[in-house]
């Protein structure tokens, strides 16, 4: 094979034995898991999101630490300080490899945040923060999923803030502890079974306040991730305003309080909407019906309108025909009048003819002075036609202006008077 | 309906500009009409949605729900 060797493996393992104990001493920070103990040392797994290192501290050591009744157990966040050994075994035993811790401390908030901070800009840097945010949130949804601890004010904080809203939808509950090691995986387990509901249309997850070791479980990487990567939205509200878990920078809203949570779930405030659609329900009809109203009675008044302009040229038309009638009327005894003259200039031209043109020339003077006589009498003037206007007291009416004030005035033709109206228009046409 | 509105949120933005359009005055009977028959459509589906939400508070477990899930 052309490699050195070979050698015996117990002095190889003593020689990695060694090797390891060089090796530089650190301190760790993470979650305790399997916690055992046997006679002489305590064993147990430190662990996070990216792996776990098998750790072991003798007894005695770890008594001296005068850690809290119950502060190294399953779960806990701690600090310990030690280097990596090997355990090289021997013909019976089987050799191990542990980091041996020296000191064990709980992680205090400083260390929390500091973990939490490197976690908060790697996953930033991943863009995970954004893409919950990105989704489209109902404003009124039908089913809302609530991931909470099953006992806890949260829950009734969450249906006080809904009942508010007037909203009276389908909850989904998930209950999930909120607290201890398991609650992280658990969180996660049931934000993904609500989130494969079809009518889940948004997750609440919240809990009351606590200390940031409280509410690590919300600050679990794998946790945050899976947040991040859903579909559906999930609003947070973990601890109070003060805190600021990994879970409210990956969700799509974080709230500060489980009543906020209920107003970012169901954004729509359903009575106020039931309001604002009654209102706009009533300007729908007042258009409808103003809309019609007006345009019909418009429409009454244009059917009115041939009817009206009907009327009118009747009565118009009616007027025209008494004034023809009274005009042609006129007509004729005018003409009858004007024969009369002609028959009578005939017959007297003929009674000359008869009589010789050279009689007595005083007769014929006298009877030329006698006709110019006559012509001038008004009987004359009557019998050529023409009517004297006289007013009731049988004065003569000379101008248009005084039959106008007379209103009445008699008449008097050659054969006799009649009575007369007097019309303003002057009877033309 | 003519089509279902996509969202309560849709058919609430629908509804305001119908409202802004007939306070307008600008619309002619015809779409004054259109637009009125729309609007009651809306009106309708917003109010079936809210009724959806406002008949009483419904908890299910998830649990629960699945088993109902299965059995359908």
């Amino acid at each position: 094979m052309g490699l050195p060797g070979p050698f015996p493996v117990g002095r190889y393992a003593r020689k990695l034995e060694e090797e390891m104990r060089r090796r530089a001493r650190v301190s760790l920070i993470g979650e305790v898991t399997g916690l055992s103990r046997s006679k002489a040392q305590a064993y147990f797994e430190l662990r996070d999101a990216e792996g776990a290192v098998p750790c072991a501290i003798w007894l005695n050591e770890l008594e001296k630490l005068e850690l809290p009744e119950r502060g190294l157990r399953d779960g806990a966040e701690v600090v310990i300080g030690g280097g990596p050994d090997y355990y090289r075994g021997g013909s019976q035993a089987s050799p191990s490899f542990f980091f041996r811790a020296t000191h064990i401390r709980l992680a205090g908030e400083g260390d929390l945040l500091a973990r939490l901070e490197a976690l908060r800009k790697q996953l930033r840097a991943e863009g995970l923060f954004e893409l919950q945010k990105q989704l489209a949130r109902p404003r009124l949804p039908k089913t809302i999923g609530v991931v909470t601890a099953e006992s806890g004010a949260a829950r009734r904080d969450l249906l006080a803030g809904l009942q508010r809203r007037g909203w009276a939808g389908t909850v989904v509950w998930a209950f999930a502890p909120v607290q201890d090691r398991r609650a992280a995986p658990a969180i996660g387990a049931a934000i993904q079974e609500l989130a494969a509901t079809p009518a889940v249309e948004a997750i609440v997850v919240t809990r009351g306040g606590g200390s940031l070791a409280d509410l690590w479980a919300f600050c679990d990487e794998t946790l945050c991730r899976t947040v991040a990567m859903l579909r559906v939205p999930v609003i947070s509200a973990v601890g109070h305003e003060r805190d600021s878990t990994l879970i409210d920078d990956v969700a799509a809203v974080a709230c500060s309080t489980p009543t906020h949570a209920a107003e970012a779930v169901v954004p729509l405030d359903c009575l106020a909407a039931r309001e604002a659609l009654a209102r706009s329900a009533a300007a729908l009809r007042r258009a409808g019906e103003g809309a019609v109203g007006t345009r019909s009675r418009h429409l009454v008044a244009l059917a009115r309108g041939p009817a009206r302009a009907l009327r009118r040229e009747r009565v118009a038309l009616n007027q025209k025909t008494r004034e023809i009638r009274a005009a042609s009327e006129r007509g004729f005894a005018e003409r009858r009048a004007f024969q009369r003259r002609i028959a009578l200039v005939v017959l007297s031209r003929a009674a000359r003819r008869a009589a010789g043109v050279d009689a007595d020339g005083k007769r014929e003077a006298l009877r030329r002075a006698q006709v110019a006589f006559r012509a001038h009498e008004p009987e004359r003037t009557l019998e050529r036609g023409y009517a004297l206007a006289e007013d009731s007291g049988g004065e003569p009416v000379t101008s248009a202006a005084a039959a106008l004030a007379a209103k009445h005035v008699r008449l008097r033709f050659a054969d006799g008077g009649v009575g007369a109206e007097i019309d303003r228009d002057g009877g033309e046409g | 309906m003519s089509e279902a509105p996509e969202s309560y949120e849709a058919a609430v933005e629908r509804l305001e500009q119908i409202i802004d359009r007939l306070d307008s005055g600008q619309a002619g009977l015809r779409e004054t009409l259109e637009l009125c028959r729309e609007g009651r459509e809306l009106v309708t589906y917003c109010s079936t949605e809210l009724d959806a939400v406002g008949e009483g508070l419904k908890e299910l477990e998830l649990d629960d729900l699945a088993a109902k899930l299965e059995q359908a």
